[in-house]
């Protein structure tokens, strides 16, 4: 995968394009796009478990648009400080909520403001009253040096050019010791110009 | 991005799942064409 932006994308523009794809899913997650949403995408070809996604609203699942499962990587501690970068709708971060309890703290980063009023309605309904969810984007997160103890991620960085960047600031922000358990995009092949300049495949 | 995250001082990188997540989409082709997949990534922050 490449770590910086390769092609000549205006960086911004292409913010602004996933804040726009996403701004739509969170409205209409029955919408046309060119990835899955749901929780039946998420049970039958992430493995999550469906009694747990069951437990969360459905104003929250019906948007997740994860490639991965980072819950799968292993268990985040009760007690533990859990980041989600680009929590979008919650899913991920209110399943952290559960089990990282109330001793424990999950903080939610997403620069789009619909899936943050998502997830805060989410979390209310849950009545998980440890989740924070701050606007921001991975290169420049609104989170205190080493006050994290397991960061998770799902499809996201692949939507951030300046990969470089994202990584020194989750380096940043984690506790020594701590863990990452993302879920991302990775690419076997070098992909031709004409690939890289197929936006779809930055935004989705 | 495993080089990345290896680059910025983490250890024990690696990939512990993979996923066929783009199976049924409009995107299904592209990604076979060029092996793209979801992907779970552990790593642990080194110590100080």
């Amino acid at each position: 995968m490449a770590v910086t932006c390769p092609v000549d994308f205006d960086v911004a523009s292409l913010r602004q394009e996933v804040r726009t794809i996403y701004a739509r899913v969170a409205a209409a997650p029955d919408g046309d796009f060119h990835f899955h949403r749901g929780p039946h995408y998420a049970t039958t070809m992430l493995g999550y478990d469906a009694t747990e996604l069951a437990a969360l609203p459905a104003d929250v699942t019906s948007s997740f648009a994860g490639v991965g499962n980072p819950h799968a990587i292993g268990p985040i501690p009760a007690g533990a400080t859990v980041l989600d970068i680009g929590c979008g709708s919650g899913t991920d971060l209110l399943l952290a909520a559960r089990r990282s309890g109330p001793t424990g703290r999950a903080i939610g980063v997403d620069m789009t403001e619909a899936m943050r009023r998502r997830v805060l309605q989410g979390a209310a309904e849950s009545g998980l009253t440890h989740v924070d969810v701050r606007a921001g984007d991975a290169t420049r997160l609104p989170v205190d040096t080493q006050s994290i103890d397991v960061v998770i991620s799902n499809g996201v960085l692949n939507l951030v050019p300046e990969k470089e960047r994202a990584v020194a600031e989750i380096a940043r922000v984690m506790k020594p010791g701590g863990r990452v358990q993302i879920a991302d995009i990775v690419i076997r092949e070098t992909l031709p110009d004409s690939a890289l300049r197929d936006i779809d495949l930055w935004t989705g | 991005m495993m080089d990345v995250f290896t680059a910025a001082g983490f250890r024990d990188v690696r990939i512990t799942h993979r996923y066929n997540c783009f199976a049924g989409t409009t995107k299904e082709r592209t990604a076979q064409r060029y092996g793209v997949i979801g992907a779970n990534v552990s790593a642990i922050r080194e110590l100080a």
